[in-house]
């Protein structure tokens, strides 16, 4: 918990290191920090941080945050003070209200400001009062933040002078949070407090049901009962946000599942073919998207936000052309002859894993996610992350294409020609060999541009494929082969069925569970979810 | 209701139905002891998923199919009513192409089917005498030990029909037992099938018409998954929806 | 009688000579390793002792692999689990036998168990401080396992590539299984550290040529039983429900119990081999029931030539004498070359190197396929099915 809240005193340094200085106020503020050399005990120091807390200047942020962190020194020789935030025996230097660098001195010439955990309260108060006036909303915000997650009783009046000028909803929210939170601890009236449990109960977030419920072990009377009932209905509304997040977290394995089994969802599924290399083309795309990113950062590093698209196009063409030459030179021999396309096509697999480890070595390689896909937004209590929604709202644009080049083009419809009656479609002048090359090149293109994909949120080593391979087959089959809504449908239903049993079940025994439970699936429904069915499918 | 306990094979109203698609529509059948049938009809008519429904292959969705009188075949599979006394010969002629002709019929001789029976299974003289009679009356006595993948198209047929033998069944459903045959062959598979007639029921699926001619039995025509018309082969084919769906084209 | 006439049914010239030469195997090499001067020419050292019994569990489990795949045309990509069955079975036997004189010097416990701060012996643990019950396990668990599956998948019809999915499945299910630390296998780290087997010293040179000599006769006796399977009536059967599986239904026969006796045979066989590899290799861990492994068996026998009884071995030796030499030599090109091997042998040998021999063989000496056609014992048809085909 300290050691977080120092995290977030450091951004906020960071943060008003940049934040606009009123420079006619400098020599006052500077004057008012120099004060620090000649400080005698704790409580002068104390005094001089509340002077500096009371000029309202956000500029001050970073020396107060210095000097909780022990690093605010003075020379000896002449009682100047600096931020030293580097040890050893020549300390760097630097100007306590810019952050500028200013010469080094050795360790014997400076003296340390010292503080204690009291000292430090006041500090954080200090500061979170001062960055609450901050121009920059993510500054107030982190500031709210801080002062949320740490409840005191002696920022209230900062806090709601600060939330009566609020403007920004998001940060106004963690005010009244952090407002609430300091109230209930405070010696204010049963009715304040009434109100400020009232409030963190409709905030409802895990926050507050915390410290709540320290809050209700230490209650009584009236207060406790009150805040009892709030933990419960917190905690209830709780419970359906970790439902709604785990549906989240479910439908995003879901959308990892179905880019990792639509292509073969095609070879296999349409042209019937069990390629167990299907999971090395995934691999080819992620290792694609490496390179791209490699030359991108050597020699246009400015074009970085744009190496997914980029790599997009690459990865289908790379892993289309090895799906073709697979296609050519192995799999056309062993039409009609699953079992061993299995065999020569894992045997591939192996040739392509090794060529890559060969190449690249077996360690992971680092694939950097573009500005525009880092970071997460929430959702009431549900965190999404960008990199997760692209993936979904990407999987499904890959389907909806994959869907309309199979009902609406004349390929879609020559691939289906093909696949149900061979001869007839060669005797109605379709040429079968170019039409099944096309449909394996299309299949494992799009295994390659789902590497690019999960090239985000998997390791990029030599074995990314073969951690996909089952799960697709497992996804293809039970979605029915043969049926690209069965595999859209299958995908989606495994990752939230997985999702819902990790928590009773751990990770692993889920994932056996979901394994189990397929195989089960398939002995009672061999033909999958959505199967067809007559004559001509016994034969 | 007599007819269901006196006769071999009794159909009534079944039906079933591929994805919305009627393969057999309200198809009623009698097959009294002892008979051979003909079953005529076009493409799609339903013949075969009728020889499915019969010997437990697909499961009708509505409809009574009993055999010998009181046995429910809608509740039995494909070995339980082998082992009952329904032999069938597929369209496309099914043989074991790995094995010996010999074997071919060792394998679908009447005897017990359980593990330990065929582990442990030692070949008696009755057994002996009974393959060499069957390999005789199929004429491929001289290929005995010849491997079955290597017999020609109509061979295969021959010792389709051989293995059927071999079982004993009470009821023989033969699909098309003459196609891809020369009309010698053609000729001969008739006289066997009338030979095998003789202490049999046989049902028999065929286009061929000279050859349904040459059976000279009660022939059944189906349309659309029923019976279009029923009766001696010159009736059926004077009946005028006879001629309008299949014959007069 | 009836046994034997079984298993004489089998005994064919060339299964005979089979037999013969595993057994000569069995005795020679335990004889040169242990009483032949090292520097005599024809020594064998104590490393190749325990890289040959390997090599005969390997073939044992390719033989068991055949047996299904090859006869029955399942292919099984699941074999590697009920090697690893067995293998786990013979290793908590091993484990109990360490004793007190583990690290954590525990009378009853194993380390790590002891390591996990566990207080008492989970129950299926117990009675593998017995031999005997070890050696019902090492049957009875992977067979049990078969029977089960098979039970399910063979009744509800999966068959082809859907069987070999959920074969594969089934084992990298027991592979994330076992790597749990709270299943009690040992986790990660498997079973290891073992002391003596039936209290022999497993480490003494005698022990190991005994282990050896144990892998050759069970691989001689499996040749003897997979012989007098295929060779009889129901060996058969198994080749005409490899090739025409509904027609044996049509037949009266009940394919999936066909394939349910062939399957769990076939599983008992693998893990015997897995009970005999494990003391020799000195350690199991869940690594063995990855499905690469299965995979790998496999090739084993396909480059041997499956539906033949003496390809498996031959394959399995082959392929892993290839194994310890390149990963030897070359070891970056290994997995090329056990790549390129899958494809080449399904592309250019489909028969494998017994099957395509036997072949070339018959082309050159056709009078000899001539049947006989007079002969009315059971003799001829015998030697007719001595030698099944391969699958088309």
């Amino acid at each position: 918990m300290y050691r977080k809240s120092i995290l977030a005193l450091l951004t906020i340094w960071c943060l008003s290191l940049f934040a606009p200085v009123a420079n006619a106020q400098d020599a006052d503020l500077q004057a008012i920090i120099q004060k620090f050399a000649t400080s005698k005990n704790f409580n002068q120091t104390k005094a001089i941080v509340t002077e500096l807390a009371e000029t309202g200047d956000a500029s001050v942020a970073g020396v107060l945050n210095a000097l909780s962190d022990g690093s605010v020194y003075f020379r000896k020789s002449d009682n100047q003070v600096f931020v030293v935030p580097g040890s050893g025996k020549t300390l760097e230097l630097f100007d306590p209200l810019t952050g500028e660098a200013a010469g080094e001195a050795g360790k014997r010439d400076l003296k340390k400001v010292k503080v204690n955990n009291a000292l430090r309260r006041s500090i954080r108060d200090a500061i979170g009062g001062l960055t609450l006036a901050s121009e920059n909303p993510s500054v107030r915000l982190t500031a709210a933040n801080t002062l949320a997650a740490n409840p005191d009783v002696e920022a209230l009046p900062a806090i709601e002078a600060a939330l009566e000028r609020e403007t920004d909803d998001t940060v106004a929210k963690r005010l009244r949070q952090a407002q609430a939170s300091a109230i209930l601890i405070s010696d204010r009236s049963l009715e304040d407090k009434t109100n400020a449990v009232n409030v963190m109960t409709a905030l409802g977030n895990r926050e507050a049901l915390a410290f709540l419920t320290r809050f209700e072990a230490q209650a009584d009377g009236e207060l406790k009962t009150l805040a009892a009932r709030a933990i419960t209905k917190i905690e209830k509304n709780l419970k359906l946000w970790g439902m709604g997040q785990n549906v989240w977290y479910g439908v995003s394995l879901g959308s990892v599942l179905l880019l990792a089994a639509i292509g073969l969802a095609i070879t296999f599924g349409v042209m019937g073919v069990i390629n167990m290399a299907h999971g090395e083309m995934v691999m080819l795309g992620a290792y694609t998207t490496y390179l791209v990113q490699e030359i991108i950062r050597n020699s246009m590093p400015e074009l970085m936000d744009w190496s997914l698209l980029i790599a997009l196009p690459l990865a289908f063409m790379v892993s289309a052309l090895v799906g073709l030459v697979l296609e050519r030179g192995v799999i056309r021999f062993l039409y009609g002859r699953p079992l061993e396309t299995l065999l020569a096509t894992w045997g591939v697999s192996l040739i392509l894993q090794q060529a890559v480890r060969t190449l690249f070595g077996p360690s992971n390689q680092e694939v950097s996610n573009p500005s525009w896909m880092s970071g997460a937004f929430e959702l009431g209590q549900i965190t999404i992350t960008w990199n997760r929604l692209y993936i979904l709202i990407f999987a499904l644009c890959v389907f909806a294409v994959l869907l309309w080049a199979f009902n609406k083009t004349s390929l879609g419809l020559q691939m289906r020609a093909v696949t149900q009656n061979r001869r007839m479609a060669s005797a109605m002048g379709i040429r079968t060999p170019w039409v099944d090359a096309l449909t394996f090149m299309l299949g494992s293109g799009i295994a390659g541009i789902a590497g690019v994909a999960l090239s985000q949120i998997d390791n990029v080593s030599p074995n990314l494929g073969q951690s996909y391979i089952i799960d697709s087959f497992m996804v293809v089959v039970f979605g029915g082969v043969g049926n690209l809504w069965g595999t859209l449908v299958g995908a989606l239903s495994l990752g939230v069925f997985n999702k819902f049993l990790e928590p009773y079940a751990g990770a692993v025994l889920g994932k056996i569970l979901v394994l189990v439970f397929i195989i089960l699936f398939i002995q009672k429904k061999p033909r999958g979810l959505f199967a067809l069915k007559g004559r001509a499918i016994e034969t | 209701m007599t007819d269901k306990t006196n006769s071999l094979l009794y159909l009534d109203g079944v039906s079933v139905s591929f994805d919305g698609f009627k393969a057999i529509n309200n198809l009623s059948l009698v097959l009294q002891q002892g008979e051979m049938r003909a079953i005529i009809g076009p493409n799609g008519a339903g013949k075969t998923t009728m020889m499915d429904i019969m010997t437990g292959k697909t499961r009708p969705d509505t409809g009574d199919v009993i055999f010998d009188g009181e046995i429910d075949l809608t509740s039995h599979d494909e070995a339980d009513i082998a082992t009952m006394g329904i032999g069938r010969k597929f369209q496309k002629p099914t043989v074991f192409e790995g094995h010996t002709v010999e074997d071919n019929i060792a394998l679908a001789l009447a005897g017990s089917r359980g593990i330990m029976a065929t582990l442990f299974h030692r070949r008696s003289e009755a057994g002996e005498g009974r393959i060499r009679q069957i390999l005789d009356t199929i004429r491929l006595s001289h290929l005995r030990g010849n491997t079955a993948g290597n017999l020609s198209h109509g061979q295969k047929q021959w010792l389709e029909i051989g293995m059927l033998l071999a079982q004993d069944p009470k009821l023989l459903l033969v699909d098309e037992p003459v196609a891809g045959m020369t009309d010698s062959e053609t000729e001969a598979t008739a006289s066997l099938l009338r030979d095998i007639a003789e202490d049999h029921s046989v049902i028999v699926v065929e286009h061929d018409m000279g050859f349904v001619r040459e059976l000279d039995v009660k022939v059944t025509c189906l349309h659309e998954g029923s019976v279009l018309s029923e009766g001696s082969l010159d009736h059926v084919s004077a009946d005028p929806k006879v001629i309008e769906v299949y014959l007069g084209r | 009688m009836i046994l034997t006439h079984f298993l004489k049914k089998g005994l064919t010239w060339p299964i005979t000579l089979t037999i013969l030469i595993i057994l000569a195997i069995a005795v020679a090499v335990p004889f040169s390793n242990l009483y032949l001067d090292p520097a005599h020419p024809l020594h064998v050292p104590n490393h190749l002792v325990g890289l040959f019994g390997k090599y005969l569990t390997y073939a044992l489990l390719a033989l068991a692999l055949d047996l299904v795949w090859g006869y029955c045309g399942i292919l099984s990509l699941g074999h590697g689990a009920f090697f690893a069955l067995g293998g786990y079975a013979m290793g908590m036997y091993l484990m109990r036998q360490i004793g007190s004189r583990g690290v954590y010097g525990d009378p009853v416990l194993p380390d790590f168990m002891v390591f996990l701060n566990w207080q008492e012996l989970p129950w299926f643990w117990y009675g593998f401080d017995q031999f005997w019950f070890a050696a019902l396990m090492i049957i009875l668990v992977p067979g049990g396992l078969a029977f089960i599956f098979g039970w399910f998948a063979f009744r509800s019809r999966v068959t082809g590539v859907y069987l070999s999915i959920i074969t594969q499945a089934m084992t990298y299910a027991l592979l994330l299984a076992f790597f749990r630390n709270d299943m009690g296998f040992g986790g990660n780290n498997g079973l290891t550290d073992f002391k003596d087997i039936l209290g022999y010293d497993i480490q003494a040179s005698t022990t190991r040529a005994g282990l050896f000599s144990a892998s050759a006769i069970a691989l001689a006796l499996g040749v003897l039983i997979t012989a007098a399977i295929t060779g009889s009536q129901f060996g058969k059967l198994m080749i005409a429900v490899r090739d025409a599986e509904s027609r044996t239904r049509f037949l009266g026969y009940r394919p999936e119990m066909v394939k349910l006796f062939a399957f769990v045979v076939s599983a008992i066989m693998a893990g015997i081999a897995g009970a005999l590899y494990v003391p020799q290799v000195g350690i199991i861990n869940p690594g063995e029931f990855a499905p690469a492994n299965s995979i790998e068996v496999v090739v084993w026998t396909a480059v041997g030539g499956r539906g033949t009884i003496i390809g498996p071995i031959i394959g399995a030796l082959v392929v892993n004498g290839g194994k310890s030499w390149f990963t030897g030599a070359f070891p970056e090109y290994w997995l090329f070359a056990l790549g390129g091997l899958f494809v080449l042998v399904t592309l250019l040998l489909p028969k494998g190197i017994v099957g395509t021999v036997r072949d070339g063989w018959a082309k050159l000496r056709p009078a000899k396929q001539a049947p006989i056609e007079s002969d009315t014992t059971q003799k001829p048809a015998d030697q007719a099915n001595s030698q099944p085909q391969a699958a088309e």
